[in-house]
């Protein structure tokens, strides 16, 4: 996940890469996301999200394409 | 590690199970890469732990197979414990505490902005455009982001694709 200066910009690196475009968030969408995914990372309590969980996580952020689902 | 298993700590000597084990082996592998700043070797958490190298070795290969941790491919150290890079990398993230300013590297912008996240603290990553190269500035303040100059993030590889090359993604 990279960050760039403008969508013109993620264009022309998935050009050079021959990539095609994936998914692309705001940064306030990807604090968000960070957020959500990665605060309670230290806790003895943390376990990995199960596919369930981490889509409903990303729906509530309003990720809800195909892209955003792990199966 | 099959069985219960013998740890010795400074509260003295309990028993746990292998699950357990392994939770607290990367608990304490997390919180000894913040207390230090840098990510403690097997042997390092081993000897915090009071138990054998072979046991630490054991718990980091099945955190990484849980796609827990990510591991160096020869020494078998730890290369990501997500959202921190155990190497330098192109996401440095500068972080402001009540002990003052810590220094971190993220694997990526997502895992940079995440370090912040899991320490809950104000903070920056020191980033550049993926693209031309150019310095990009991202900082949180009291839970608010704001990026100099404005810039977008981009996820290349689907979820389902993620651990397909996790180093690459």
């Amino acid at each position: 996940m990279l960050i760039f200066r403008s969508e013109d910009h993620i264009g022309r690196w998935c050009s050079a890469w021959r990539l095609p475009r994936g998914a692309t968030l705001s940064v306030e969408q990807a604090w968000k996301l960070a957020d959500a995914w990665y605060r309670d990372r230290m806790s003895a309590g943390w376990r990995r999200r199960t596919v369930d969980e981490a889509h409903e996580l990303f729906g509530s952020l309003g990720l809800t394409s195909d892209f955003w689902r792990f199966s | 590690m099959d069985g219960a298993l013998p740890l010795v700590h400074n509260e003295g000597v309990y028993t746990v199970m292998p699950d357990d084990f392994k939770n607290r082996v990367r608990v304490r592998l997390y919180e000894l890469f913040v207390e230090s700043g840098r990510c403690p070797s097997k042997s390092e958490v081993a000897a915090d732990l009071g138990c054998g190298v072979r046991d630490v070795a054991d718990a980091f290969n099945e955190l990484a197979a849980a796609h827990m941790l990510v591991l160096q491919p020869g020494s078998r150290e730890v290369l990501m414990a997500n959202p921190l890079s155990a190497i330098p990398t192109p996401f440095a993230v500068e972080t402001q505490a009540a002990n003052g300013q810590r220094s971190w590297y993220g694997n990526c912008i997502w895992d940079a902005l995440g370090v912040i996240a899991m320490l809950q603290c104000d903070g920056r990553v020191l980033a550049s455009c993926g693209c031309c190269g150019e310095s990009m500035t991202v900082s949180v303040d009291k839970g608010e982001v704001s990026s100099r100059p404005p810039g977008v993030i981009h996820f290349a590889l689907p979820a389902r694709r993620w651990w397909d090359d996790i180093v690459f993604n």
